[in-house]
């Protein structure tokens, strides 16, 4: 019995950490999450996941099976730390999938998954092999196993919600849009170039959001006379457009002074 | 973090000029949609039971009182508590001739509980409001802790106070207490899609002399730039879109049908930890959509003694409800 509960163990682990992989690959985080981590280092993480599931697949070599135990127990930590420090993002163990904030369940998840690759530690077979036998047992056992671990996984609501065709993508409107990635489409635009001799200064005199858009403001000089331009640069996760207009009034001097100073802090 | 009133109409006017949209909202009447109430802020000067007489950041203002006139200070009050030098907060009646109500002194506490002492309650009211030492007499304390049955450090209180030379004194809750911590705070769905209008729950904060214009604090101001957000504020509990200071948003009373237009003049960092619902007029879903200032919560309809009223909150850009400027 206690060989099918630690052969259990080690096709649960690898299909954890397979799909972990995928998803990582697959399915990108948010902005705040990416901005955070990396795209570079997901790839890397979702790779190494997808390596050791596959691993403990087809070797039995304790190397693997501690390696296992020692992702999984530093995913814990992990985890513990965002729920009491950042309760406003993902873990992103399953990529964009993970995207809400952790809870009492996504902590206790890791803390099973933990133990479970501490009990696969001495199992005698790898997955393949177990896989080609099947015991009833194992397979009723990896059964239940699952159906934990898919209750245990906000996750899967979130996977129905993408393949029923869902808004998986954050609304315009509330996505994290970094002022960077705004100038940064402002000045491929359009819109910059056609204005870009007018513009008296780098820096914009304000910058502001509403919704789906980041407005700048910029200080220019057209036909001699002082003006202001704004620009609206899209939020949203593709095709920015950016919008543009000549203002004649520009702030004034003290609040042109405010918004420096407040740039400036 | 404050915005200069110039400075958000202008952004109000580059807005409309760049997605060419009308700058001013317009007014509509329709049957089930009424304009704000006028309302009054100050100190009192004077008061008999004919007439008030009040300080404003306008200057001296003259209101007259009626037999119908309600005075709150704590509770139900007499002409009594209107002494010189209180502060006030009066709501004109539907016809503008008199008073219909008079809050003396009223003040509202928000945010993390930091320590509980036997009488007493240290509260970190966020980033711009500072921390707060109410008073928490025991004739109060069976009635906060009814709604607040989680009355220890970390986790939110909401308690309508009275204003006193030694501070907030409490008199009784706000709303109820939000079952989870103040630093775990549920957010909303990533893709969930944005109404227009929001529904949810619209609260005040401050008191007649810390705010007494027209105004409210936004639960999803953006932290980028100089639109005036705090860059560790929650998600929030509704799912609002994001704005900036001086953006306008438009709230309508649903208990009431008083509409009207207010600038977003504070970054709502302690409401959007607030996952809780307001039951005046019917249960409202959870989330504040906004913390408004004295007068324009009592302008819209709003009792400051009850706390909160049922909301709509309409953001759309150049559509959805127009609202008639106060």
């Amino acid at each position: 019995m206690v060989t099918v509960l630690q052969n259990t163990q080690v096709l649960l682990l690898s299909a954890v950490l397979l799909s972990a992989g995928l998803a990582k690959l697959t399915i990108r985080e948010r902005a705040a999450a990416t901005l955070r981590h990396g795209r570079r280092t997901g790839v890397g993480l979702g790779l190494a996941e997808g390596a050791l599931g596959a691993a403990l697949l087809v070797s039995s070599h304790s190397a693997v099976r501690i390696g296992t135990t020692m992702v999984f127990a530093s995913a814990t930590w992990v985890v513990g730390e965002l729920r009491s420090r950042r309760a406003d993002v993902g873990c992103g163990c399953f990529g964009g999938l993970s995207d809400r904030p952790v809870d009492r369940r996504g902590v206790l998840r890791a803390t099973l998954l933990t133990g479970a690759a501490l009990v696969s530690i001495g199992a005698p077979h790898a997955g393949l092999e177990v896989l080609r036998r099947t015991p009833v047992q194992v397979a009723v056992l990896l059964a239940v196993e699952l159906a934990l671990f898919a209750a245990l996984s906000p996750e899967l609501a979130a996977l129905r919600e993408r393949l029923a065709g869902g808004p998986v993508r954050p609304s315009c409107a509330r996505r994290r849009s970094t002022l960077g990635e705004s100038l940064a489409r402002l000045r491929a635009s359009d819109a910059w170039l056609a204005y870009e001799n007018a513009i008296a200064s780098a820096a914009p005199l304000d910058v502001w959001r509403e919704g789906c858009w980041r407005f700048l403001l910029y200080p220019a000089r057209v036909e001699g006379r002082p003006a202001g331009l704004v620009f609206a640069v899209s939020t949203a996760e593709r095709d920015r457009t950016v919008r543009s207009a000549l203002v004649t009034a520009v702030p004034a001097a003290g609040e042109a002074r405010a918004i420096a100073k407040s740039t400036a802090l | 973090m404050q915005l200069p009133r110039s400075r958000g109409a202008r952004r109000r006017r580059d807005r409309a000029a760049v997605l060419g949209l009308s700058p001013v909202p317009l007014v509509t009447p329709t049957a089930d949609r009424r304009p704000p109430r006028r309302v009054l802020t100050g100190t009192v000067l004077d008061a008999s039971p004919h007439l008030l007489v009040l300080r404003t950041p306008a200057g001296e203002r003259r209101v007259a009182m009626s037999g119908t006139t309600s005075v709150w200070h704590g509770g139900r009050a007499d002409l009594a508590a209107l002494r010189p030098g209180r502060s006030a907060i009066a709501r004109l009646a539907a016809d503008g001739l008199a008073a219909d109500r008079v809050w003396v002194e009223a003040a509202r506490v928000t945010g993390t509980i930091l320590a509980r002492g036997r009488d007493a309650l240290e509260i970190d009211m966020g980033p711009h409001r500072g921390r707060a030492h109410v008073d928490l007499p025991p004739a109060a304390l069976g009635q906060v802790l009814v709604r607040h049955p989680k009355l220890e450090p970390g986790y939110l209180a909401d308690v309508i106070c009275v204003r006193t030379p030694d501070g907030p004194r409490a008199v009784r809750p706000g709303t109820s207490q939000p079952g989870h911590r103040a630093a775990h705070p549920p957010g909303p769905a990533r893709g969930a899609a944005i109404a227009d209008p929001v529904h949810g729950t619209a609260t005040w904060f401050g008191d007649a002399v810390a705010t007494p214009g027209l105004g409210a604090a936004y639960p999803a101001v953006d932290a980028e730039g100089d639109a005036g957000g705090c860059a560790d504020a929650p998600d929030g509990c509704a799912a609002l879109p994001l704005l900036s200071l001086g953006s306008e948003i438009r709230v309508l009373n649903q208990c009431t049908g008083h509409l009207g237009a207010v600038p977003v003049t504070e970054c709502g960092c302690v409401a959007a930890r607030y996952c809780d619902r307001c039951v005046e007029c019917g249960t409202s879903p959870r989330g504040r959509v906004a913390e408004l200032t004295p007068a324009a919560f009592v302008g819209l309809g709003g009792e400051l003694e009850t706390g909160c009223f049922n909301a709509f909150l309409f953001h759309g850009a150049g559509g959805g409800q127009e609202a008639r400027p106060w």
